[in-house]
């Protein structure tokens, strides 16, 4: 039998060139929660954030959703922000929410990656995906 | 407004007759998917078999995944696992999902012993709750400024600060 089981879903969608929105959930046996965050695309910055707790463990964990703002204007872009979430965000909120924030961050890339991949795919069906992404994943790292 | 990139990751803890546990880790979206399953052992949470399926637009570097991912046979699921794992999977020649997904990985096993002792403390109302709460950070020192509910200002911990 199954004991322990989280699921975690993260979507992004493009409302402007320079703007990614994520939508990224959390659900295990324990908690559910669920993070609502724009992101500029080319300095990793949250512009604007909003949590919703749904099932937690006691009555305090529902005061790390104000403590959310302080993520406004970080970047997920800057060196050890993944630590800096969670020591910010989760250490003096929630490490759930944290946890949702990071795996945004981790697609942040790969959104805009697929992103670009969909359009060139659009015109050209057939090209080489692989080159492609390796060639993406060079440049960005320049 | 259609989404144009979609994650979904999963990780279930499985109770195996002989008492390990099955923890299997999987994520797909637009580009990957990837499958990481551990066995750990108790008492001391070694992980004894670990194993990575990577498909779909693997990154080149990836390519040793399935090898490099036996580096973490033998090392206990416990303090010190992330500074642990990021020497062993992590750094310019490692594999960042895997680190992810080990590291995940573990948090599920911690949170299936978790699990119970949450349920446990449902049964139970006012100060009766209150004194599991806290018997729970008394239990799991680490627990402690870990998150609002444990920070020093919390009703929680206030409770506490007589006996720490």
């Amino acid at each position: 039998m199954i004991t322990f089981n989280r699921s975690q879903v993260i979507g992004a969608e493009f409302p402007s060139e320079d703007t990614v929105r994520f939508n990224g959930v959390l659900v295990d046996h324990i908690y559910s929660m669920e993070i609502n965050m724009d992101v500029q695309l080319s300095d990793g910055k949250i512009l604007s954030i909003e949590g919703i707790m749904k099932r937690y463990t006691n009555f305090v964990c529902p005061q790390a959703v104000p403590v959310l703002q302080i993520a406004v204007g970080m970047s997920l872009r800057e060196d050890g922000w993944e630590r800096r979430i969670m020591k910010e965000i989760g250490r003096k909120g929630c490490e759930h929410f944290a946890e949702i924030i990071i795996e945004c961050g981790r697609c942040l890339d790969q959104a805009w990656l697929a992103k670009d991949l969909w359009q060139v795919l659009e015109t050209d069906p057939g090209m080489d995906q692989m080159e492609f992404m390796e060639k993406w994943l060079a440049k960005q790292a320049d | 407004m259609t989404i144009r990139f979609l994650r979904n990751k999963v990780v279930e803890v499985t109770s195996l007759p002989d008492g390990s546990l099955a923890v299997s880790w999987r994520l797909t979206d637009d580009l990957l998917k990837a499958e990481v399953n551990l066995t750990v052992q108790p008492p001391d949470l070694e992980i004894v078999q670990a194993e990575v399926g990577l498909d779909r637009l693997v990154p080149r570097g990836w390519s040793t995944a399935p090898q490099l991912i036996k580096k973490i046979e033998g090392v206990r699921v416990g303090a010190g696992l992330r500074k642990i794992v990021l020497g062993l999977l992590g750094g310019p020649s490692g594999c960042s999902i895997l680190v992810d997904a080990v590291l995940e990985s573990a948090n599920a096993v911690i949170l299936h012993f978790t699990r119970p002792i949450l349920q446990v403390g449902e049964c139970l109302a006012g100060d009766e709750k209150m004194a599991n709460l806290r018997e729970m950070i008394k239990n799991n020192p680490r627990l402690i400024r870990s998150c609002v509910s444990f920070q020093d200002a919390s009703p929680i911990m206030q409770g506490l600060q007589g006996d720490k």
